[in-house]
């Protein structure tokens, strides 16, 4: 019996990375910054999106791909403000690229300044899935408790901004701004952290603001060293 | 959920190694997962013994080794093992630390019986 073996060494998730690497270049080289939206359920990504889409209203054009198990009324409360897709997972615990994909498409692949994704309300899964994004940007909402950060460090690691929402809330719940962000910069010191109110729109300015100046800067390395302001 | 999507991928990637090397039997697969890959050793044996029969034989044995996250500083270079997902470097305190290991699923090795008078299993 012959018995020999074969030294590999690669990532299990390596084909899945490429792919996505490959289409945030396609997507960063014609302007587009993809933007990973994630948090638990309920957090408030909905409703972030639609204060995002009536302050860019005329201004910067933005698409969204929204992911659920089941349902899309997430996309019918979006439809109105923006091009819309909706992704529903049959039961999935988060998104994967093929399923952003088939949404652009389904979308005509829209040249828009901004992409968000709105993924399936997890704060596990979705961490291990590379969507093509170019900014991973974390949700947590006052009511959900200032520990989480700690219990879901890869969420709170792989992302690049944490936004604090429903903070009207803040004064009929124990939850500290400090203490999250306390917790959240153990896992991941470099965190740009936001707070904001979606519904009465207070934070919205400046969180817009924030994605206006990733735009500029994430998108950069894809374009010539003229080319920049 | 997620154990099996990487299961699969697994799988996939094993399958693609016996065809370039001439067909055989799977003895062994060693797999390093790290703490910061969100694998549950436990569920990724289960996904494993569940889906591995259908594609390889039942004698196909998954070695998995859990491996600690460790970084490097971006400022003083240090090396070090991240304890507690405190992702600070000790020697200067620097915030800015990059993942070396840990944070994914890796395919290690492949073991491959090239006749079918498998008797036991690979040590």
């Amino acid at each position: 019996m012959n018995q020999r073996t074969i030294i590999v060494q690669r990532d299990v998730q390596a084909d899945q990375k490429a792919d996505a690497a490959a289409e945030r270049e396609r997507l960063g080289r014609r302007g587009t910054l993809v933007i990973n939206l994630l948090s638990s359920p309920g957090a408030g990504k909905t409703t972030l999106l639609q204060a995002t889409a009536r302050h860019f209203a005329g201004r910067r054009s933005m698409a969204v791909l929204v992911g659920d198990l089941e349902t899309d009324r997430d996309a019918q409360r979006l439809a109105p403000l923006v091009p819309v897709a909706q992704l529903t997972t049959g039961g999935a615990c988060h998104l994967e690229l093929p399923l952003v994909q088939r949404g652009l498409k389904a979308l005509g692949d829209p040249e828009v300044d901004f992409l968000f994704i709105e993924n399936v309300g997890n704060l596990v899964c979705p961490a291990s899935h590379d969507l093509g994004e170019h900014l991973r940007v974390v949700l947590i909402s006052t009511t959900e408790g200032d520990d989480k950060p700690g219990k879901y460090p890869k969420m709170f690691r792989t992302s690049q901004a944490m936004v604090i929402t429903k903070l009207d809330l803040l004064p009929h719940v124990p939850f500290s701004v400090d203490a999250v962000t306390e917790d959240a910069f153990r896992i991941q010191p470099e965190l740009e952290v936001l707070t904001n109110c979606a519904l009465d729109g207070s934070g919205i300015a400046r969180w817009c603001e924030f994605l206006e100046q990733q735009h500029q800067q994430r998108l950069a390395m894809y374009h010539e060293p003229a080319g920049n302001r | 959920m997620h154990e099996r999507s990487l299961v699969q991928n697994l799988l996939r990637q094993v399958e693609q190694i016996v065809v370039e090397q001439g067909g055989g039997q799977v003895a062994e697969i060693r797999v390093q997962a790290g703490d910061l890959s969100g694998v549950e050793p436990l569920l990724f044996q289960m996904a494993f013994n569940d889906m591995a029969p259908a594609v390889f034989s039942a004698e196909c044995q998954l070695v998995l080794e859990v491996v600690p996250v460790t970084a490097v500083c971006c400022q003083c270079d240090h090396e070090f093992e991240i304890v507690d997902f405190l992702f600070r470097c000790p020697a200067c305190q620097a915030g800015s630390v990059q993942v070396i290991q840990g944070d994914e699923v890796k395919l290690i090795s492949v073991t491959i019986n090239s006749n079918h008078s498998v008797e036991g299993v690979a040590s």
